[in-house]
């Protein structure tokens, strides 16, 4: 049975389970709800989401939500399966690292780059709202604190632990954003994140998948 | 070789990871550092956490840093070993689930409890006064959150149904902020109720927040 995706491909958080099912080779099929209020109704909470968010998975009967949670347990079930990629090693000591680059992810790199990501593609689109010049400004200046460390971590390296793994495809979707809307400073101006954001754009997955969401804000400005 | 914590016993993040050894039967010895200004030390960056945080653990030279990384590895590596106590079933789609609550512990869960936790903790020690329109707030926004909770542990007695990592991650700040005078929140839904009351019983958990207060006893000027 093939896997169920709901979600849109534009939101990151669901483009963050489309790469890793291409990355693992995965086929599955793409559920767009209806419409972003649908998320809100009755039915959507108690049988998709109970926060009423996306994505959610079916894989089958089994029903899994929240966009890390999901690629983790993809990896777990498939990894090895349908290809060779490698998405959490099997050394403990390793998986422990790619575990801790996704905290890293999520508790420092994600706060300021989804402000970004809003204040400059969500904002005037879909909520009317101009961009906060402020906004930016201080998420620009967080980032670039966090985007100092990662230079630091990857001295030496070629992904953030040392060999590509979910620790750098989580950030892929939201970076993809944030490059594109005017702020490729941030990451070219710092070598060592320059060369690794340059190795994660030319790996297929990604160059597919952010292919597919240029078309789709493409179609949108139609 | 003993494992190394690094961190303060009262921090509720620390006390996740020092739950989680307990539950686990490692055996470990907490080492704390000497101020909250110590971490940001070009040193402890260099050698410790590049984000200048706690926790940090040791497992002899194995460094790993992110409390929910941590406590990954720890179930990784030693589940099992000392004891029969499973934070995180085998079975890949049990583990895809604690995954899941853990990550709606981070998305839902933890801002309006941390928002709490600031004003009912830490705003005193920095003599200033509280926010009472953000303790409001706070409070609604972590109501609909419990409700969802009411909800999701219908029939069940911890969030995944057995005990496991999800449970232990909310532990700490929720007691922090219950003891606080906010218990209402927990106390006026009888599943969550029921379910918080397990957990305060749990021997590992009981032993944990004793740690802290004769941490408190002993330094009463920290």
């Amino acid at each position: 049975m093939t896997i169920r995706l709901i979600g849109y491909s534009a939101l990151y958080p669901t483009l963050r389970v489309i790469i890793c099912l291409k990355e693992l080779g995965l086929p599955y099929e793409l559920e767009p709800p209806a419409s972003y209020q649908s998320l809100k109704d009755e039915d959507y909470i108690a049988n998709k989401h109970p926060f009423g968010k996306i994505p959610v998975l079916f894989d089958g009967d089994f029903r899994i939500t929240e966009s890390r949670a999901i690629c983790r347990y993809l990896t777990s079930k498939y990894q090895g399966k349908h290809n060779d990629t490698i998405l959490i090693p099997n050394d403990v000591h390793k998986a422990g690292l790619v575990d801790q680059f996704i905290s890293y992810e999520l508790s420092y790199y994600d706060p300021p780059l989804s402000k970004l990501v809003y204040q400059e593609k969500f904002a005037k689109k879909f909520f009317n709202k101009d961009p906060d010049p402020e906004v930016i400004k201080q998420a620009r200046e967080e980032l670039a604190k966090v985007l100092d460390v990662y230079e630091k971590l990857l001295e030496g390296k070629e992904y953030l632990n040392g060999e590509y793994s979910l620790a750098d495809l989580v950030l892929c979707p939201g970076t993809n954003y944030v490059y594109g809307a005017g702020h490729s400073d941030l990451w070219d101006s710092r070598p060592n994140v320059k060369n690794w954001w340059n190795r994660l754009c030319n790996r297929d997955t990604n160059k597919k998948s952010f292919e597919e969401i240029k078309s789709f804000w493409e179609n949108l400005g139609k | 070789m003993t494992i190394r914590l690094i961190g303060f016993p009262f921090s509720g993040i620390v006390l996740r990871v020092i739950i989680c050894l307990k539950e686990l039967g490692i055996p470990y010895e907490l080492d704390p550092p000497a101020s909250y200004k110590s971490l940001r030390d070009e040193d402890y960056k260099a050698n410790k956490h590049p984000f200048a945080k706690i926790p940090v653990l040791f497992d002899g030279d194995f460094k790993i840093t992110e409390s929910r990384a941590i406590c990954r590895y720890l179930v990784s590596k030693y589940q099992g070993k000392y004891n029969d106590t499973i934070l995180i079933p085998n079975d890949v789609h049990k583990a895809g689930l604690v995954d899941q609550f853990i990550s709606y512990e981070f998305s839902y869960y933890d801002p309006p409890l941390s928002k709490l936790l600031y004003q009912e903790k830490v705003v005193k020690s920095l003599n200033r006064d509280q926010d009472p329109e953000v303790i409001k707030q706070a409070r609604e926004e972590l109501a609909k959150v419990l409700d969802v909770f009411e909800k999701l542990l219908e029939g069940k007695e911890y969030l995944n149904g057995e005990y496991s990592l999800a449970d232990i991650f909310l532990c700490p700040n929720s007691y922090y902020v219950y003891d606080a005078g906010h218990s209402d929140l927990w106390d006026n839904r009888p599943n969550v109720k029921n379910w918080w009351n397990r957990l305060y019983n749990r021997d590992a958990i009981k032993k944990s927040f004793e740690e802290t207060k004769s941490f408190w006893e002993n330094n009463p000027k920290f």
